[in-house]
């Protein structure tokens, strides 16, 4: 029967080549942007290399000085002595690693300048990250201790700022900006959408340049803290949150005289989310309901669309529901071929619009637009996604067809 | 005519308003691109008001270093002064054009009030990035004793503190209260535009403050080079800098690369929203034309009934586009009630002419996409044999 029902579904699409092409176009359309778009959302906000344990991370990445009537502001990352006496103390948490946001700088091979962006961090970094070492190991305590010139390069500088490739690198020296440090790790490269662990060059905070003597509040600092489990995470952010209260204002930082600090601790996505929308729950909500009406009308037009083609379309099926109705099919019968059919078109939509996801992605991951880009495909966002189209289909296939089969054959016939 | 039209529509007003939902969903659409568009463009067509060719910047950071730094940058910009490769160089404040930071402030005259982007630089600063002046002069190492500290603003400030008066000459902020060394200023010059963010950036007040070579907070260095240098050129610069200065950070970077950076700030996006929007609106113009072909077999008899009566092929044609006119126009309607209200409330903070434009854009293509859309189908309907089709009924 069900076979029976599916040829019947692939006669009616090619009967009208054209209006079957609306259709699908309509269908794959709205599935490839949506899932595009959530896979872009889900490379800069998921959980991926190196940061393999963010969904049980805890950001502290900005510290916010407001003044007496909370106009004024001065917002920054932090320095390395504030982040070690109240992050670093933090008991709650598994691990807990201090590092730098990137620096720009240069290096330069014969008559080739390679651009780098340079992080400082301390050992546990490499514990809380997630890095694949392909040559060397990371730097250590003992390392930082000894103020060692030590530096873990990704492959990607190491293609360039080294002749030949292929030749083990450890021991080597590379020389930024005339100081020369000894390689002691190779890294798989990240892609710079991982802003707080992206960097080509990472160096002990010990070495030179780092500003980790800093005495200030605020610096260049950030500090990531690992929970054992997601239910740790409120625990390390109450205990962080008790220690920033128990630090006494007003205050004076560079001459910005301060009467409130405010430093977050949140997961990735709401750190992120607050940095730009200041933590204030009105610019969040305008924030999401941005993004939420974008995602409306990118599903809306062509959902309405979908809609007015198949409701106008339907006249043209009422000779064939009279025929079926002489011949004594009931309206249950009826009921099934179109969900049927509309369940197999909205299917060969969603084939058409894997396959075009799958290529506009594999494009942006080649076209070096992000380097180390890695968007995949969310399989949970592609079958919801399939789901809205087919209930539309539904509602705008079968219900109109339900209403048509209730009528008199001999009217039905007739139209 | 136009009369008898919305008639036609209003008597099947429940079967074409999912028809007017779809055509006012593809305005606001519309809308929102053109207005970006627009936006952008229209700060596209103002000039930059600076050149940045073979200008670099050289960014030092003297991060714990902190003995003797004003003596030690001064030393390091003769030194870079000294190369045979380099042209020209400034000192300047840590907004370089096309980099990330901006400073700005409010700044007074009398009861006028304006938020102006802050530079600080030195003497040979509209030297390096050929800033022609629109009138007056920039200031020079003499006035760095004088009474008054120089400053120069650019067009748009003049605009907002002074209309048609001449800046030049007049004194700006209040009178220092206490002996804190901090002088009055008193504009020099006045130069055209200076957008430091970009092409596509708006064009902001400026003022330009005269920097102190003797204070050590400043120390971004533009360098002009002579054409041809490369970067053997930059690791020798490097190399020299570092060796006179330990412990202190040096990067460069090329403006022509960071401007080019901008762009692409302003243009992925715009070109992601392009495509997007274009795959939608060729999504509801195969609707469009889909739903009128359907609509006019389906009323085949009527057609032949006005063909029989009299009617020409070109008035049958014009009665399906003129249809599609009025329901693209109960739409708009709809739709200018929401646009308009960006320009009342001034969301997002444009001019309220980019609005304007972008509603009168964005329903020139409405009209146009209806219009194809109906052409076909009408013609179809136009071609119908009145006899052929009054047999069928």
């Amino acid at each position: 029967m069900l076979t029976n029902y599916i040829k019947i579904a692939w006669k009616v699409l090619l009967r009208h080549p054209f209006y079957t092409f609306i259709t699908l176009f309509g269908i794959s359309l709205t599935l490839t942007v949506l899932m595009v778009l959530t896979s872009f959302l889900d490379h800069l906000f998921g959980t991926h290399y190196p940061e393999l344990k963010r969904d049980r991370s805890i950001y502290i990445q900005m510290m916010t000085q407001l003044d007496s009537v909370r106009n004024g502001r001065s917002q920054g990352p932090m320095s390395f002595k504030f982040l070690t006496k109240y992050a670093k103390a933090l008991k709650s948490a598994e691990r807990v690693t201090i590092c730098s946001m990137f620096n720009t700088s240069n290096a330069y091979v014969g008559s080739q300048k390679i651009d780098l962006n340079t992080k400082f961090t301390d050992a546990d970094f490499w514990k809380v990250t997630d890095f694949d070492f392909l040559e060397g190991k990371p730097y250590n305590e003992q390392n930082i201790a000894n103020g060692d010139y030590v530096a873990v390069i990704t492959d990607d500088f190491k293609r360039q700022y080294f002749d030949n490739p292929s030749d083990p690198v450890i021991g080597k020296d590379v020389e930024i900006e005339n100081i020369h440090y000894k390689v002691i790790g190779v890294v798989k490269g990240s892609p710079i959408t991982r802003i707080l662990t992206h960097a080509d060059v990472y160096f002990p905070y010990t070495a030179p340049k780092s500003n980790y003597q800093n005495t200030g509040m605020r610096g260049n600092y950030i500090a990531i803290a690992l929970a054992g489990d997601k239910r740790g995470m409120k625990a390390i952010n109450d205990e962080f949150q008790g220690f920033i209260q128990r630090i006494p204002v007003p205050g004076d930082q560079d001459g910005f005289k301060y009467y409130a600090l405010v430093v977050k601790s949140m997961p990735y996505l709401e750190s992120f989310v607050g940095a730009f929308a200041d933590g204030d729950s009105g610019l969040k909500s305008i924030f999401y309901g941005v993004i939420g009406f974008i995602m409306l009308m990118l599903m809306g037009l062509p959902a309405i669309n979908l809609v007015n083609v198949n409701v106008s379309r339907i006249l043209e099926r009422a000779s064939e529901i009279g025929i079926r109705k002489a011949f004594g099919a009931p309206i249950r019968t009826l009921l099934w071929q179109f969900i049927v059919e509309n369940i197999f078109i909205t299917f060969i939509g969603g084939a058409i619009a894997l396959v075009l996801t799958l290529i506009a992605i594999s494009l942006i991951n080649n076209s070096g637009w992000i380097a180390h880009a890695d968007l995949t495909i969310n399989v949970t966002v592609f079958l919801v996604s399939l789901g809205i189209c087919l209930i539309f289909g539904l509602l705008s296939g079968v219900l109109p067809a339900l209403r048509m089969s209730k009528l008199n054959i001999a009217e039905a016939l007739k139209a | 005519m136009i009369r008898h039209l919305f008639k036609l529509i209003w008597n099947k007003k429940r079967a074409h308003s999912l028809l007017i939902i779809e055509i006012w969903a593809s305005f606001m659409v519309l809308f929102g691109l053109a207005s970006l568009l627009v936006h952008n463009l229209s700060n596209y067509r103002e000039p930059l008001g600076f050149s940045y060719e073979y200008v670099w910047v050289v960014d030092l950071n003297n991060n714990q270093d902190t003995v003797a730094v004003a003596e030690k940058t001064q030393r390091i910009i003769q030194r870079i002064n000294a190369f045979p490769e380099v042209a020209s160089s400034s000192r300047m404040s840590d907004n370089s054009p096309f980099s990330a930071n901006t400073m700005n402030n409010n700044v007074e005259r009398g009861n006028r009030k304006t938020m102006m982007d802050f530079y600080v630089t030195d003497e040979k600063f509209a030297d390096v990035l050929e800033i022609p002046l629109a009138s007056g002069r920039w200031y020079t190492p003499a006035d760095s004793i004088g009474k008054y500290r120089a400053v120069v603003i650019n067009q748009k400030a003049k605009e907002k503190l002074f209309d048609d008066e001449d800046p030049v000459g007049q004194l700006l902020g209040d009178k220092p209260k206490g002996n804190d060394g901090s002088r009055q200023q008193k504009i020099v010059g006045v130069i055209d535009n200076f957008k430091a963010k970009g092409e596509f950036m708006t064009n902001m007040p400026a003022i330009f403050q005269q920097l102190d070579a003797k204070e050590s907070y400043h120390k971004k260095i533009l360098v002009k080079v002579k054409p041809g240098t490369d970067a053997v050129f930059e690791a020798k610069l490097v190399k020299a800098v570092t060796a006179m200065a330990t412990g202190w950070s040096v990067d460069v970077d090329h403006l022509t690369e960071s401007c080019e950076n901008r762009h692409n700030l302003t243009l992925v996006p715009a070109i992601i929203f392009v495509i997007v929007c274009s795959f939608l609106l060729i999504n509801v113009a195969l609707g469009l034309f889909g739903v009128l072909n359907v609509s006019i077999t389906r009323r085949r008899g009527e057609i032949g009934l006005r063909r029989a009566l009299g009617a020409t092929e070109r008035s049958i044609s014009w009665q399906f586009v003129g249809e599609m006119w009025v329901l693209a126009t109960f739409a708009l309607v709809l739709g200018l009630v929401l646009a308009c209200q960006f320009p009342l409330l001034n969301v997002f903070d444009l001019a309220s002419s980019v609005y304007v434009i972008a509603i009168i854009v964005a329903a020139l293509i409405v009209y146009l996409l209806v219009t194809i859309c109906a052409l076909f189908p009408s013609r179809q309907a136009a071609a119908i044999q009145p006899a052929v089709a009054l047999h069928e009924e």
